[in-house]
């Protein structure tokens, strides 16, 4: 198979100007966006124009030249069965939310997106969360982005990114102040009460035992 | 008689000057604008002029050639000698000395291409567009775009402030003979870049250095209005040294701009020092004869800045994307909001 791609790039090269246009590559760029119970992710798929011909014989699967809403939606499946993600470590299932394609001329012309925006709702977890996404989509032609956008919900932070090389797997670690209508600033809250509460207990075990201990001194001493 | 002619002639001589000396830099560039605008005839001027307001003429740029991504406005190609002259004057008027430099650098490059792909029709200087968004003026907000292939230049005048955000640079080829020298509009891009990573110490190269590849921009054309988790290394762990360096790297954008405008963004840029990222992916060394191929992004409260060396076929090194943003005040959204 990667015999026929590499064919098919060659041909194409020679058939046009090497520039200004993405080539030889299949640019898959993943945008995440974290809430307290669901993720977003939105897709764009850019084939260059010299896997173009391969492609397309996935998505154009009649070969007429047009790409018909119903290979649309066989092409978005397909795509979605090359993607898996994982949070704590439990398989997530992806949803389709909506996905729009390009003309063929502009797809031709190197510049077509595909864009597929997906969501899952998330599991009831822990604050610590750890998400795996990984993406297998045309993978010897492909160049894979993932990244996450900044949360918007100040309870959320992420603490950790972490990627392979060709970033086809992303780990996403972040902490999430737990249970609705908590916040980072009332878990804190929640944390310092408790240690106070601790501290004033202390005080008033001391405090009671004081008189005790003053007594067993007072009698220690006068043996 | 002639001795009070000479002395009236001189008093206004000083006059002008002074007038021009005295002149905001709003101002001046609200009257390239008009003396631009001032050279079209009516059908010209329909076409060079949008409502502040139009989203879709704002949003209409990229780094691919007019050819493919439709520019509207006015091309280069299709003026008079004049009126382009006007139209660069008014590009200019709103640019440093060095910014400017590097937007003819591009479009040479451009031309350079078109040579080299044969006369390719799809390349040029000709083919570069000027666009006004609102009315020119000192006070109201109003924006200048201009670009074309590898440039997209996004200019918002409000009042004193200029903002050159989201804008892009790019180059290809990355090095061309003009007029007999050797031209490198990104050249400084790259360099300060590599001095900078080459003037860290090994643990802060160890958080700068990113462990995957980077293909092509992350937030490039199209990708308005996104703040992606930053990272890298936090400049917060910079040495002074280090920290000039960067900013000296960062004004190869913010200082894109006419000097008034850039100073103020430098000054913002650096307060936001501590909470802005150096992230570098790819070689760390560039290769003997070539120029490096590595990414890099720096991102701070209100920056965003992409390196992106373009595999395409060829030499990533003679193919580079860059981007340059404010995510709190692309387009002065920030601060034009009513």
């Amino acid at each position: 198979m990667k015999t026929g791609i590499i064919t098919a790039v060659a041909l194409v090269f020679a058939a046009r100007p090497a520039s200004a246009h993405r080539l030889d590559e299949y640019l898959q760029a993943t945008l995440f966006s974290i809430e307290k119970d669901r993720v977003r992710a939105d897709i764009r798929l850019t084939p260059g124009v010299a896997v173009l011909p391969y492609v397309l014989k996935t998505i154009d699967t009649n070969g007429d030249g047009i790409i018909a809403a119903s290979e649309q939606r066989a092409y978005v499946g397909h795509v979605m069965q090359d993607l898996s993600l994982n949070v704590d470590g439990e398989r997530v299932p992806l949803q389709l939310i909506s996905s729009q394609f390009p003309s063929m001329q502009e797809m031709k012309d190197g510049l077509g997106e595909i864009q597929i925006s997906l969501t899952a709702n998330l599991p009831l977890g822990g604050s610590h969360r750890t998400l795996v996404f990984e993406n297998h989509h045309e993978s010897p032609i492909a160049a894979y982005l993932v990244n996450c956008l900044a949360p918007a919900d100040p309870d959320i932070r992420v603490s950790a990114q972490n990627r392979n090389y060709l970033q086809s797997r992303y780990q996403l670690d972040y902490i999430q102040a737990g249970g609705s209508g908590s916040s980072f600033s009332s878990m804190l809250a929640g944390e310092w009460f408790a240690l106070a509460a601790v501290l004033i207990l202390g005080i008033r075990l001391a405090w009671l035992a004081m008189p005790h201990l003053l007594n067993r001194r007072t009698s220690g001493s006068a043996a | 008689m002639k001795t009070f002619n000479k002395i009236v002639l001189s008093a206004l001589m000083c006059l002008t000057v002074n007038l021009a000396v005295g002149q905001s830099q709003t101002a001046r560039i609200v009257n390239a604008a008009h003396t631009f605008l001032a050279t079209l005839d009516q059908p010209q001027r329909q076409r060079v002029l949008f409502a502040y307001d139009d989203e879709q003429q704002r949003v209409r740029w990229s780094n691919f050639p007019t050819g493919f991504v439709h520019r509207a406005g006015l091309s280069l190609g299709e003026l008079s000698a004049a009126q382009r002259s006007a139209a660069l004057a008014l590009v200019s008027s709103a640019l440093s000395s060095r910014g400017f430099q590097k937007v003819q650098e591009i479009m040479d490059g451009d031309e350079a291409l078109k040579i080299k792909e044969n006369g390719n029709q799809m390349f040029g200087k000709d083919l570069f567009f000027i666009s006004i968004l609102g009315t020119p003026s000192e006070k109201d907000p109003w924006m200048l775009q201009f670009g074309g292939h590898h440039l997209a230049l996004n200019i918002t005048i409000a009042g004193d402030r200029g903002i050159l955000t989201p804008s892009l640079t790019a180059a290809q080829p990355a090095v061309y003979t003009w007029n007999g020298k050797t031209v490198r509009p990104l050249g400084q891009e790259n360099d300060k870049a590599f001095a900078l990573l080459n003037a860290l110490d090994e643990g802060q190269k160890k958080q700068a250095i990113l462990s995957y590849r980077v293909a092509d921009l992350v937030l490039g054309p199209g990708q308005d209005g996104k703040t992606i988790q930053p990272e890298g290394l936090k400049v917060s762990a910079m040495n002074d040294q280090q920290r000039a360096m960067l900013l000296d790297l960062i004004s190869e954008w913010a200082g894109i701009v006419d000097d008034s405008a850039a100073s103020a963004r430098m000054a913002e840029l650096k307060a936001d020092l501590p909470s802005t990222w150096f992230a570098w992916s790819g070689p760390t060394a560039q290769e003997p004869g070539h120029y490096g191929i590595s990414y890099y992004r720096i991102q701070g409260p209100h920056l965003v800045i992409e390196y992106a060396p373009q595999r395409m076929g060829g030499d990533p090194s003679m193919h580079i994307h860059t981007i340059y943003r404010d995510p709190t005040n692309d387009y002065g959204r920030g601060i034009t909001k009513k």
